[in-house]
């Protein structure tokens, strides 16, 4: 399965990537782009982690059951951030304090 | 010579295929535990995060900022030279095997030479909170806070990375003992899968603590 | 269609055929054992130890409030008391006690595997959650942790004088356990079923473990993580969860309860597993509805992830996130309501035996019944506010852990105790030994949940008189609880020296397990089984099982 499926071309066009990306990612935080620049700077990293993920971690060439793990783990860990933040973010919404 | 193989195969599999691809499902599903332990900090960083913008961004800014994206640079090599080591076993060019893992450990200690180089410059700013902390602004809590986190993050972080060298250290060993082969190599996959998943995280770890204040300097 | 390749009878050994338990004998051949079975059976005596360890406190307890002011202990000590009954309890029993004892011994053998997937990693699990258990013994020995279970902070960061560090480093450390067991038996089930074992023809035991490990492995880190960040707070006084050092200590009830709620499952999921394996036995029928009973276990594993801010509606949270979760915790009486009804379904018009595993399995329906009823008033905003850290909701996860998972497992160790030993219990002491844990459970605990409506609150040393009555009922029923926990002990053991040698399928049932002898071979297996049939498909093993 994993017999050098992945070619050497393609793991110096992931590592051309990437440290494109880090570039990228170091000149936009010189800039103010007030809370946009969190977004942006994670969401840079979300590319970067999936091209590791995909290419140097073999992702994209395993078996199905591996890409499904993948997905429960990234799924999971929403799961968690989002009803926490949910709960932070609608604090406060009702007209009553502490509600 | 006996086959590796056979002599790597387990008593509870029937096959090598079944062996190694039971272990790399095993190898995932481990890494999803550390997405989930990870997860938890980055959950609480969040929620911190949200309630405390400024005071984050703040800390951001006393981040050695170019010393965190040249670091990010080096671990993206490491893990490029972690692929191409795994590429060589699965050729079963046992020298370029070696080769790599050696390369992938130096770069692995380069990037710890600078991370502790860096902690030790916030231990001199007296940024370093239980031990010495010194902030004189109104918010200096929660600037107090992002540096618990970032200690607490990237010392988790740290951690992974000496096990890992450890790691990267047994399976240049046994390459050097002549265990691995075009056939079976599969620790030598599983150990890339773990530096990868390393990798990984810092890239997170930076785009949150070095990027949303470095403007601010 | 039934076609087994089952294992050619020898012609006349010898010596008696060796198994798992006379292959190698010797301390060291159990210390330093990669078999799935004889770990089970280490998991089993270690377990064995921490629940009567734990029974113990949760006596002395309920002792302690025979007389309205207490007699026997100081508040100090009483609030230790039921905070290592819940650390042993929980922690080290309720968590590993089906996967890791019956699941270990039975699951490799009902997929027809010669063993787990990682059968070291297995053992490693062992030590692991040993050294986890020693550390928090040792917390104990030292002076003991007053924070409750649940470590709710500040109060764990910043006021407790206790041992909170060493307590939290055993359960850390025994969570490591947890994952390593929950990663081996999600690979075995997937990569190590025997060749036509397909997903659908496996056991609901399967299923049922299959997701529990799912959530040891999704759920665990991050009790870890939070446990560390405990520790950091408590040794270097930074603010995480600390209000005065601008933390919220919510956020740390969050990250518990991310955890500790899906931990509720671990608890019970492996105890529908052995339910949903008796009650087919010994009613002579397939499960009614299989898919529909096997996936409820995946869905109880999803949604038992989406609840966790029901024990939070009093804590702060907003009026928003407690309706979601409120509605939420709703949604999982779907799938534990259909397993309630599939499982009264199958007895339904089957030949029901009561043998003692079945008498522990009806009793768990009727236990859990009333755990996850009681459970739907806790999920409802108005009512929870009333209950609120009272005796009602003691009451309520003692009947799902205790009245739930604690029945089922006894019921599993009978059903599979034949198969284990290879000798057979006594029955007669084995019946009355399970009617006396359900009458003595359900007059130790029914009288909580009146207790706790009418505003007795929970971990309180002392009561105001008028509550007396109810809680003397209690201590009495827990009484003949302890006395049904221990007789099942002596007799067991009993058993196992002087029992009736036991047949390879005493119940005359379908799983791969009882194909093969009693005790099992080293590898379970001397042939690997093809699998062409159904779980459960009495009709076509008829002849085999010669029933009737």
């Amino acid at each position: 399965m994993s017999q050098s499926t992945v070619s050497v071309k393609t793991y110096a066009f992931t590592l051309i990537g990437l440290l494109a990306l880090t570039l990228l990612t170091s000149l936009l935080a010189l800039v103010d782009l007030g809370n946009f620049s969190f977004i942006a700077g994670v969401a840079i990293a979300a590319v970067k982690a999936s091209l590791i993920a995909c290419f140097f971690m073999h992702a994209l060439y395993e078996m199905k059951l591996i890409r499904v793990i993948m997905a429960g783990g990234m799924i999971w860990f929403l799961i968690m951030i989002s009803l926490t933040l949910g709960d932070y973010l609608t604090r406060g919404w009702m007209p009553y304090p502490g509600k | 010579m006996a086959d590796p193989i056979a002599l790597a195969l387990r008593e509870q599999f029937h096959s090598a295929e079944q062996q190694r691809e039971t272990s790399t499902v095993g190898m995932w599903i481990f890494l999803i535990t550390e997405v989930m332990l990870f997860g938890g900090l980055f959950t609480a960083f969040s929620v911190y995060r949200m309630s405390h913008p400024a005071a984050f961004d703040q800390g951001s800014a006393d981040m050695e900022f170019w010393m965190g994206a040249v670091n990010t640079a080096v671990l993206i090599c490491s893990s490029f030279c972690m692929a191409m080591a795994v590429h060589s076993a699965e050729k079963g060019k046992n020298g370029r095997l070696a080769f790599f893992l050696i390369l992938t450990i130096l770069i692995g200690l380069v990037f710890l030479g600078i991370k502790f180089t860096e902690y030790y410059l916030h231990y001199h700013d007296q940024k370093l909170p239980g031990i010495v902390f010194h902030d004189t602004s109104p918010d200096a809590a929660y600037v107090q806070m992002f540096f618990v986190f970032y200690f607490l993050m990237t010392g988790l972080h740290a951690f992974h990375m000496i096990i890992g060298e450890g790691i990267l250290g047994a399976m240049l060993f046994r390459t050097l003992l002549g265990s691995f082969s075009e056939r079976y190599h599969t620790p030598v996959e599983l150990a890339g899968l773990y530096w990868h998943f390393v990798d990984t995280v810092w890239v997170f770890l930076f785009a949150i603590f070095y990027i949303p204040g470095a403007h601010m300097k | 269609m039934a076609t087994v390749t089952l294992i050619e009878p020898q012609s006349a050994p010898a010596q008696p055929r060796l198994n798992y338990l006379t292959e190698k004998t010797g301390l060291m051949s159990w210390l330093f054992t990669t078999d799935h079975k004889r770990i089970g059976l280490l998991y089993v005596f270690s377990i064995t130890f921490f629940f009567f360890f734990g029974g113990f406190f949760a006596l002395l307890m309920r002792l302690h409030l025979l007389l309205p002011q207490g007699w026997l202990f100081g508040h100090e000590t009483y609030n230790k008391l039921f905070t290592m009954h819940g650390i042993i309890m929980v922690w080290f029993f309720l968590i590993p006690s089906i996967p890791n004892t019956l699941g270990n011994f039975v699951l490799p053998m009902m997929i027809g595997a010669k063993d787990l997937a990682f059968p070291k990693l297995n053992l490693l699990s062992w030590y692991i959650f040993m050294l986890g258990g020693m550390t928090t013994l040792y917390a104990l020995v030292r002076g003991g942790v007053d924070t409750g279970w649940t470590f709710y902070t500040p109060f764990s960061t910043s006021y407790s004088t206790s041992f909170v560090i060493t307590a939290a480093v055993g359960i850390l450390i025994a969570g490591f356990s947890s994952i390593l067991t929950g990663l081996n038996f999600i690979a075995t089930v997937h990569r190590m079923r025997a060749p036509g074992l397909t997903w659908f023809r496996l056991p609901i035991f399967i299923w049922s473990t299959y997701a529990t490990s799912l959530i040891l492995v999704l759920a665990t880190p991050v009790l870890a993580i939070t446990l560390a960040m405990i520790g950091i707070e408590r040794i270097f006084q930074v603010g995480i969860f600390d209000p005065a050092l601008g933390g919220d200590p919510v956020l740390f009830q969050h990250m518990f309860w991310f955890y500790s709620h899906p931990a509720v499952y671990i608890m019970v999921l492996p105890a529908m597993a052995v339910v949903s394996e008796i009650i087919p036995t010994f009613s002579r029928k397939p499960i009614f509805g299989y898919k529909a009973v096997a996936f409820s276990s995946m869905a109880i594993a999803i949604l038992g992830f989406l609840v966790w801010g029901h024990h939070m509606f009093v804590a702060g949270e907003s009026a928003y996130a407690a309706m979601t979760f409120s509605f939420l915790s709703y949604m999982v009486a779907i799938p534990s309501a259909i397993k309630v009804f599939n499982w009264t379904a199958t007895m339904y018009r089957g030949s029901v035996q009561l043998d003692t595993p079945m008498l522990y399995a009806i009793g768990f329906v009727a236990l859990f019944t009333i755990g996850g009823m009681t459970g739907l008033f806790l999920a409802a905003l108005g009512i929870d506010v009333h209950v609120t850290d009272t005796y009602f909701v003691i009451a309520h996860f003692h009947y799902i852990m205790v009245g739930g998972t604690v029945m089922a497992f006894l019921g599993g160790v009978h059903y599979w105790w034949p198969k284990i030993s290879g000798k057979m219990y006594p029955e007669f002491l084995a019946k009355l030994s399970a009617l006396t844990v359900f009458l003595g459970f359900n007059l130790t605990f029914f009288p909580q949940f009146i207790l706790g409506y009418m505003g007795m609150p929970r971990r309180y040393a002392a009561y105001p008189p008028e509550f007396q009555v109810l809680n003397v009922l209690s201590t009495a029923g827990a009484s003949i609880l302890g006395v049904g926990y221990v007789v099942p002990l002596i007799y067991l053991m009993w058993a196992w020296k002087y029992g009736e040698s036991a047949p390879d399928n005493p119940w005359r049932t379908t799983g791969l397990e009882w194909k093969t002898p009693s005790p099992p071979p080293k590898h379970n297996f001397e042939e690997t089984p093809v699998v062409t049939w159904k779980a459960y498909d009495f009709e076509a093993q008829k002849e085999e099982l010669h029933l009737g």
